[in-house]
C-alpha cells in the first residue's frame, strides 16, 4: 500500500514540475531559516551553560538612584567582598572579587601580545570549574602567578612547555605561569578572558588601589560568587539587599547613602539574556531577540506551509475529477487521505534534505553577520530527532488541509458537471495569502525602520572630527613622562598635526562623579557628571567646537584649574553665563573658561552625559592623535609606531581608528538589521513564489473563461487587470493590516532610543507601493501570458 | 457582406501539415441565413473562426463589409469583431463564475456601453429569450437549453450584424434544439445575417442556403426555398 502511495506521489511530483518546484523550494527555504534560527536560539539559550556550576553562580549587582532615576550596575566597591564573606559566608561556597575584563600587555622575552584578561581572587578557577590542561585550579594562590588560556599559551610559547615560564604584565608585574586552561567558548560571558592573574598582586602593586580597598563609594569592580548547594538565591538576594547601605551609613557617608544602593544577586542564567534594566526593573534584554527571531522563523516556515496548502487546494479543483472517479471506483476516504499525506511528506522530506545543504552553505555568512560560531550538529542524535520530527510535522501540517479538503468531495457533485467549489471555498486560500503578505510587509517596514534608525544615528553630529583621528591606550606612564619630547618628534616627522592625552577615549566616558557644587545649585539636586581629564591640546586635536568662552591654553597659567563644560553640563548647571562661574569638586575650586558643543562619547542613541573637561595632572590612559592629512595613513602610522617604540620599547603600540571605534557602537543594531533584512527577503521571496504559483494555477484554470472573454471583445489590458486584481486586492488588505501592526511594534522598539528617527509616513507609503509593485510583477507574467493566448486554442480544449 | 476568395489555412504540428481550408471561396449577403455542413474534420469550425476573425488565414482574401481584413492585426480584428459579430457555440461557453445577467452583460462592457443602458439592453434581451426569471442563476443551475438561450442572448445583446453559430443545437435535445432554431430564425427575420455550422439536415432546413464542405473545399451549394 505504502509503496503504491509513494509511486503515485512521486509521479504526481514529477508531472507537475512548477508546482513541485515552488513547493519544495519554498519549504526548504522555510526549513533552512528555521534551522538557522533554531541553531542561533539554541546557542543563545545555552549561553554560559559551559560552566558546570551554572545553576549556582551569581554576580552581585546594585541599583543606585540619582534624581529619581534608578540605574542598575554590575560595578560594586571592594569592601563588599569581605563584608559578604563575613556576614553571609555560610550561604556562599566561593566569593571572588575581580577587575573588569581589560586589555593588558603580556610579554615573555621579546614577545609582546595585547590580550584581555582579569585579575581575580584565588577561587576563581574553582568557581568557573576551569578545565585545566596544565597545572591545577589552585594556581592563583601563588601571588605572582598567571593562568593562561590554551590559545594564549600557544600564541606565547608555541609548542614549548608554558608551565613556570616567566611573564611580565604591562611591563610591571612579574609572574610565573601556573596553569593553562581550555579556552572558554564563544557563548560564555568569559569568552574573552585570555588570562587570569591574582587579585592581590594587582591590589598591592598600585598605591591608589590601597585606598580603593576601603572605599564604599568606589564602584569599579566586579564580584562573582557561587552559592552553597541548597541555598535559595532569592532569599540570600533579599538578605544582602541593604548590606552596602548599612556599611555606608556606619561610615557616616551621607552623599553615598543618598544614592540608596540596593544589592541583589543576579544568577548566571540571567546574565546574557536579561541584562537590560529600566529604572531598577529588569526589562529583558537579548531575550527579546530570541523571541523576535523565533517568531520570525516560525512565520517564515508558516509562509512556506501556506504556499503548500494554497497550491495544493488550488490544484484540488483540477484533481476533483480524479477524486470523484477514484471514489466511485471504491476508494474510501482514508486511502485518499493517505495518498495526499504521502505526497506532502515526500515533498517535505525532499525539502528537509535540501534545507540541510542550504544551511551548510549559509552558515559561514550567517555566523559572520550574527557574530556566532554555529555549526550543524551532525553528530548529535537530538538534532536529528528534532529535525526529523519537525519536518514530519511540517509535512503533516502542510498536507492536512488539502488531504482533508480534497478527500471530502462528494463524487456525485463532482462528476455531474464542472466542479465548482462555490465562492466560499476560495476564502481560506485568500485568508492565507493575506496572512502571508501581512507578515512580509510588516517585516519590510520593520527592517526599513531599523536601518533608518541606525543611519539616522550615524549621521548624528558628534561634536568633534572623527576622521583622521587615532587613539591608543597607554598601559604605563612612560609616554606621559616623555610626552612633550614625543610630541615634538611626532610633529617633526610630519606624521601628525596634534596629539593629546586624556583619561577616557573619545568613544567612552570612563569616569563619573557626583557631589560637585556651584553657585545656586538647588538643594537636593543630585548630580552625575562625566569627568574627563585632558591635556591642553585635546580640543585642538579632536576639533571640538567652542561655543562660549575659549579653549584651554598654556598661555594662561590659571588654566590648570580651569574647566570646560559641554553644553549638557552647562544646561544642567543652569547658568545664563557659565563662563567665569566656579565649580567646586573634592574641595577645590575650578573656574569655567569655556563651553563646547556636546561630544557624543558614550552611546550615540542616548542623551549626551553632562561632562566636564579638566586639565590632566597625572598619567592619562589614552592618547588621541590627529594624523597629518597630507601624508598617507599607512606611512603616518609607521612613523608614529617607530617613535612610540623608541620611547617605550616594552609596550606594543596598539591603536584604533576613532571612527571605526565609533562605528562599533552600531554593531548590535546593524546586526539585527541585517538579520531582519535577510529574513524579510526570504519571507517576501517565499510569498512571491506562492503568489506566482497561485497566479499560474489561476491562469490555467481560467483559460476557458479568458478565451470566452476575448471572443466577446476583451482587450489584453482588461484581461491582465482581471487576472491581477484579485491579488492586488488581497495584498492591499494585507497592507492595511500590516501598517498598524508594524507601526505598533516599531513604535515600541524605537521608544527605547533617546535619539530616534521619526516613523515617517513615507516609510509606510513606499513599502505599500513596493508591496503592490512586487505583487503586480509576480502575477503579471501569468496574466499577460494567458491574455495573449489565442482564444481558439483555449476553447478547442473544452 | 462577406466575400472570401481562395482562402487557405494550414495547421503544422511537428511532422504533419494539415490543410484545414484549401482555396475556399464563397460569399454571404447581408440578411442571409446560411448553413455550413460537412463531415467531421472538413474544416467547418476553422472557417467559422476565420469568418469571426478569431483566427487569420494563411493565404487568400477575406472582405468583410467591403474591407479587406485578412491581414488585419489582432487589435483591429478585435475591434471589428466586438462591434459586428456575435458567437454561439455548441458547448455554450458561458463563464461559470458569472450569473446569467453578468454573462450577457459582458459584450456591452467590452464595447463601453454605459451602465444604465447596459441594464436596459440585457433585460430586454433576456426577456426576449424568456430567461428573465433566471437572471441571477449561475450557468450550472440551468438546463442545456436554457444555457444555450443565455449564450444566444449574449451573442445578440450587442445587436451584431452577423451571428456565427457552431453547432448551436449539438448538445440539446430536439425540442430545445427547435426552440433555438426558432430564435435564430426570428433574429434573421429582423435583419441579422446568420452563418451556422450544423450536422443536422433538420436544422439546415431553417436556412436559406446550405454550403457543403469536403476536405476544406466547397463541394455544393443548395438554395432552400
Ligand atoms: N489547432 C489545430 N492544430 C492542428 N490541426 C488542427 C487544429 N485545428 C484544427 N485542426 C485540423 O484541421 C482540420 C479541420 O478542423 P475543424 O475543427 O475545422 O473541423 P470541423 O469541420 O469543425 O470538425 P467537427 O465537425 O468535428 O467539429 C481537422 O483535420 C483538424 O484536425
Ligand atoms: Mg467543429
Amino acid at each position: 500500500m505504502i509503496k503504491n502511495y509513494l509511486k503515485i506521489a512521486w509521479r504526481n511530483l514529477v508531472k507537475n514540475k512548477v508546482h513541485t518546484f515552488i513547493n519544495v523550494v519554498g519549504l526548504s527555504l522555510g526549513m533552512a531559516v528555521v534551522m538557522l534560527i533554531s541553531l542561533w536560539i539554541y546557542d543563545e539559550l545555552s549561553y554560559d551553560k559551559y560552566f558546570p556550576s551554572y545553576d549556582h553562580i551569581v554576580q552581585v549587582m546594585q541599583h543606585q538612584t540619582i534624581n529619581h532615576n534608578t540605574i542598575t550596575q554590575v560595578d560594586i566597591p571592594i569592601p563588599l567582598g569581605a563584608k559578604l564573606r563575613q556576614d553571609y559566608g555560610q550561604d556562599f561556597k566561593y566569593i571572588v572579587l575581580s577587575t573588569y575584563t581589560d586589555q593588558h600587555t603580556i610579554s615573555h622575552e621579546d614577545k609582546k601580545l595585547n590580550h584581555s584578561g582579569k585579575f581575580m581572587q584565588a577561587q576563581a578557577p574553582d568557581l568557573l570549574t576551569l578545565k585545566m590542561i596544565r597545572g591545577n585550579r589552585s594556581g592563583l594562590s601563588d601571588p605572582s602567578s598567571i593562568m593562561l588560556s590554551s590559545s594564549l599559551a600557544k600564541a606565547m610559547f608555541g609548542n614549548a612547555d608554558p608551565m613556570n615560564q616567566l611573564i611580565k604584565i604591562d611591563n610591571t608585574l612579574n609572574v610565573k605561569v601556573t596553569g593553562v586552561y581550555e579556552d572558554m567558548p564563544q557563548n560564555t560571558s568569559f569568552n574573552d578572558v585570555a588570562f587570569i592573574a591574582p587579585w592581590d598582586l594587582f591590589m598591592t602593586t598600585f598605591p591608589y588601589l590601597k585606598r580603593a580597598a576601603t572605599q564604599w563609594g568606589n564602584n569599579s569592580w566586579e564580584l562573582f560568587a557561587q552559592m552553597n548547594p541548597g541555598v535559595d538565591v532569592n532569599k540570600v538576594s533579599a538578605d544582602i539587599k541593604y548590606a552596602k547601605l548599612r556599611s555606608i551609613l556606619a561610615q557616616g557617608d551621607k552623599i553615598g547613602a543618598s544614592f540608596n544602593p540596593v544589592l541583589f544577586l543576579n544568577p548566571m542564567s540571567r546574565w546574557h539574556l536579561y541584562s537590560a534594566y529600566f529604572n531598577g526593573v529588569n526589562i529583558g534584554g537579548k531575550i527579546e531577540f530570541v523571541w523576535m527571531f523565533g517568531v520570525i522563523g516560525l512565520f517564515v516556515l508558516i509562509l512556506a506551509c501556506i504556499n503548500f496548502m494554497n497550491l495544493s487546494t488550488a490544484r484540488s479543483e483540477k484533481r476533483a475529477k480524479e477524486v470523484g472517479v477514484r471514489k466511485t471506483l471504491g476508494s474510501d476516504r482514508k486511502q485518499l487521505i493517505g495518498q495526499f499525506y504521502t505526497e506532502s511528506l515526500l515533498m517535505s522530506s525532499l525539502a528537509f534534505a535540501i534545507s540541510l545543504i542550504l544551511v551548510q552553505l549559509a552558515l559561514p555568512w550567517f555566523n559572520q553577520v550574527a557574530d556566532k560560531q554555529l555549526v550543524i550538529l551532525w553528530d548529535a542524535p537530538v538534532f536529528w530527532i528534532i529535525a526529523i520530527i519537525c519536518s514530519l510535522l511540517t509535512g503533516i501540517m502542510a498536507g492536512s488541509y488539502p488531504a482533508l479538503y480534497l478527500s471530502s468531495f462528494k463524487p456525485v457533485k463532482v462528476l455531474k458537471g464542472a466542479f465548482n467549489a462555490g465562492p466560499y471555498a476560495k476564502l481560506p486560500r485568500k485568508v492565507l495569502v493575506v496572512l502571508q503578505f501581512t507578515v512580509s510587509i510588516t517585516l519590510i517596514i520593520g527592517t526599513v525602520v531599523i536601518f533608518r534608525q541606525v543611519q539616522f544615528t550615524k549621521n548624528r553630529p558628534v561634536g568633534y572630527g572623527r576622521e583622521g583621528l587615532i587613539q591608543a591606550q597607554l598601559r604605563t606612564d612612560v609616554i606621559h613622562k616623555h610626552f612633550d619630547a614625543i610630541k615634538y618628534d611626532l610633529l617633526k616627522s610630519g606624521a601628525i598635526t596634534n596629539i593629546a592625552e586624556s583619561n577616557s577615549p573619545l568613544t567612552g566616558v570612563w569616569q563619573r562623579e557626583s557631589g560637585l557644587s556651584w553657585r545656586n545649585k538647588p538643594a537636593g539636586l543630585q548630580d552625575d557628571f562625566g569627568i574627563i581629564p585632558v591635556s591642553f591640546d585635546f580640543g585642538k586635536t579632536v576639533n571640538w567646537k567652542v561655543i562660549d568662552g575659549r579653549d584651554f591654553s598654556k598661555e594662561f597659567i590659571t588654566d590648570s584649574s580651569g574647566i570646560i563644560l559641554n553644553e549638557s553640563a552647562a544646561r544642567f548647571m543652569n547658568f545664563s553665563h557659565p563662563v567665569g562661574e566656579t565649580v567646586k569638586k573634592d574641595g577645590r575650586n575650578y573656574k569655567i573658561i569655556g563651553v563646547v558643543k556636546d561630544l557624543v562619547m558614550a552611546s550615540p542613541y542616548e542623551r549626551v552625559t553632562p561632562t566636564i573637561f579638566f586639565i590632566i595632572d597625572f598619567p592619562g590612559n589614552i592618547v588621541s592623535i590627529r594624523i597629518n592629512p597630507n601624508i598617507s595613513t599607512h606611512d603616518a602610522i609607521a612613523k608614529i609606531n617607530a617613535i612610540f617604540q623608541q620611547y617605550d620599547p616594552d609596550s606594543p603600540f596598539d591603536y584604533q581608528f576613532t571612527d571605526s571605534e565609533y562605528a562599533k557602537k552600531f554593531d548590535d543594531e546593524e546586526r539585527t538589521g541585517k538579520l531582519a533584512g535577510f529574513f524579510t527577503i526570504l519571507a517576501i521571496f517565499i510569498s512571491c513564489l506562492g503568489l506566482f504559483g497561485m497566479a499560474s494555477f489561476m491562469a490555467e484554470q481560467r483559460t476557458k473563461e479568458i478565451g470566452i472573454r476575448k471572443v466577446l471583445g476583451a482587450s489584453v489590458f482588461s484581461l491582465w487587470q482581471l487576472m491581477s486584481q484579485e491579488f492586488v486586492v488581497l495584498v492591499s488588505i494585507s497592507i492595511l493590516i500590516a501598517i498598524p501592526t508594524a507601526y505598533y511594534f516599531m513604535h515600541n522598539w524605537i521608544r527605547h532610543y533617546y535619539y530616534q528617527a521619526a516613523l515617517s509616513w513615507w516609510i509606510f507609503v513606499i513599502t505599500a507601493l513596493g508591496g503592490l509593485l512586487i505583487t503586480l510583477v509576480t502575477v503579471s507574467y501569468q496574466g499577460i501570458k494567458s491574455a495573449l493566448t489565442n482564444p481558439v486554442k483555449s476553447l478547442r480544449n473544452e | 457582406m462577406i466575400k472570401i476568395t481562395n482562402l487557405e489555412k494550414f495547421y503544422r504540428t511537428e511532422e504533419v501539415e494539415t490543410i484545414a481550408l484549401n482555396k475556399l471561396s464563397m460569399h454571404v449577403d447581408t440578411g442571409e441565413f446560411v448553413a455550413i455542413m460537412g463531415p467531421s474534420g472538413c474544416g467547418k469550425s476553422t472557417l467559422l473562426n476565420i469568418l469571426g476573425m478569431l483566427d487569420d488565414p494563411d493565404e487568400g482574401s477575406y472582405v468583410f463589409n467591403d474591407i479587406e481584413v485578412a491581414h488585419f492585426n489582432e487589435r483591429k480584428r478585435a475591434d471589428l469583431r466586438k462591434h459586428n459579430i456575435g458567437f454561439v457555440f455548441q458547448s455554450f461557453n458561458l463563464i461559470d463564475e458569472l450569473t446569467v445577467f453578468e454573462n450577457v452583460e459582458l459584450p456591452l462592457i467590452y464595447t463601453g456601453v454605459p451602465t444604465g443602458e447596459r441594464v436596459k439592453r440585457v433585460e430586454e434581451v433576456l426577456d426576449k429569450m424568456q430567461i428573465m426569471h433566471r437572471r441571477n442563476h449561475y450557468p450550472q443551475q440551468l438546463s442545456g437549453g436554457q444555457q444555450q438561450r443565455v449564450a444566444i442572448a449574449r451573442a445578440v445583446v450587442n445587436k451584431p450584424k452577423l451571428i456565427l453559430a457552431d453547432e448551436p443545437t449539438g448538445n440539446l435535445d430536439s425540442s430545445n434544439g427547435n426552440d433555438v432554431m426558432e430564435l435564430l430564425t426570428d433574429l434573421n427575420e429582423q435583419g441579422t445575417t446568420i452563418i451556422m455550422v450544423t450536422h443536422s439536415e433538420h436544422d439546415a432546413r431553417y436556412s436559406h442556403r446550405i454550403i457543403r464542405l469536403l476536405d476544406g473545399q466547397t463541394v455544393m451549394e443548395n438554395i432552400m426555398i
